[in-house]
């Protein structure tokens, strides 16, 4: 039984590792020969990796899988509450600066 | 799942069941500082739109590598201490303490890390007072880092609880790990913010 459990955390440890090291990638291409550039497509990446980052800590690590529908439903709608206000004070804020 | 519940009975029931893991009011906590920081990381993409270039020159002087270090220091603890809450719920207390301590190792290497990087970018003549990037940056990074040293205490409580066969609170423990990956889950969002948005 918890060499099971001990395994899915392990690969979920290695997920989570792959998807911080896919950071490095994503920064090494937002920049143009060493000149420093503002990108929406690099911030919004790095916005909805780290939220699904935090999704897959909630569930796995934190045992919300196992948890009663409302913690689930909860802790889902913080990720979206999260993502609507990261991405909205991106979005509105460069429409209005413009 | 239905085979390991014939074998076991009681551990199986547990996995099987819903339950809410550790104490209801740490989730409270948990979802009230989550919405204090993402408020908090509103102001910061707002200040960084409003001010581009500055933000991006000063984000050049940070070392990603610290960041990802420490990103992956976090996420082997919270690993660690998952395993903790597993090996304490199966009556492995011994597995569960050493999953314990390790949780406190990589949470210092952490702690390490950071202050080392602080270091490097004061030398560098970053401060605080520097400009708005790094009065973010600063801001956040200390914040968060209380949050680590409050997480130490929350450890010891978990390994006060797994020591002696008279207390083992299987709820105290799960709320500890509860508090403890918050702390993994904010610096992941903290993490993406300052190095890598554009």
């Amino acid at each position: 039984m918890s060499g099971t459990f001990n395994k899915r955390l392990a690969i979920v440890w290695l997920v989570l590792t792959a998807m911080t090291l896919a950071y490095i990638w994503l920064d090494h291409s937002a920049d143009e020969d060493g000149v420093l550039k503002a990108s929406t497509v690099v911030t919004v990446a790095a916005i909805v990796i780290a939220l699904v980052k935090v999704r897959i800590i909630f569930r796995e690590f934190m045992e919300v899988r196992h948890a009663p529908v409302l913690l689930r439903r909860l802790t889902d709608a913080w990720v979206v509450l999260m993502a609507a206000f990261l991405l909205g004070s991106y979005f509105i804020g460069s429409a209005l600066v413009g | 799942m239905t085979n390991l519940q014939e074998d076991s009975s009681t551990k199986a029931d547990r996995h099987a069941t819903r339950f809410v893991p550790g104490q209801p009011d740490m989730w409270v906590f948990v979802l009230f500082e989550s919405l204090l920081f993402t408020g908090y990381f509103s102001v910061y993409l707002v200040g960084r739109i409003q001010n581009r270039e500055l933000y991006l020159q000063s984000q050049a002087a940070l070392d990603l590598r610290f960041g990802v270090f420490n990103t992956i220091a976090l996420l082997l603890s919270s690993w660690a201490i998952a395993r903790c809450v597993q090996a304490s719920r199966e009556g492995a207390y011994r597995d569960a303490l050493r999953d314990a301590f390790l949780t406190i190792g990589f949470g210092v290497a952490f702690l390490v890390s950071k202050v080392l990087e602080w270091g490097k970018e004061i030398r560098l003549g970053n401060t605080f007072t520097s400009n708005e990037f790094f009065q973010h940056f600063f801001f956040l990074t200390s914040i968060h880092l209380l949050h680590l040293l409050i997480g130490f205490i929350v450890m010891g409580v978990a390994v006060y609880q797994l020591r002696s066969p008279a207390r083992r609170s299987q709820q105290l423990v799960e709320t500890c790990a509860t508090y403890w990956h918050t702390v993994d889950f904010l610096w992941v969002l903290i993490f993406a913010l300052l190095y890598v948005v554009r």
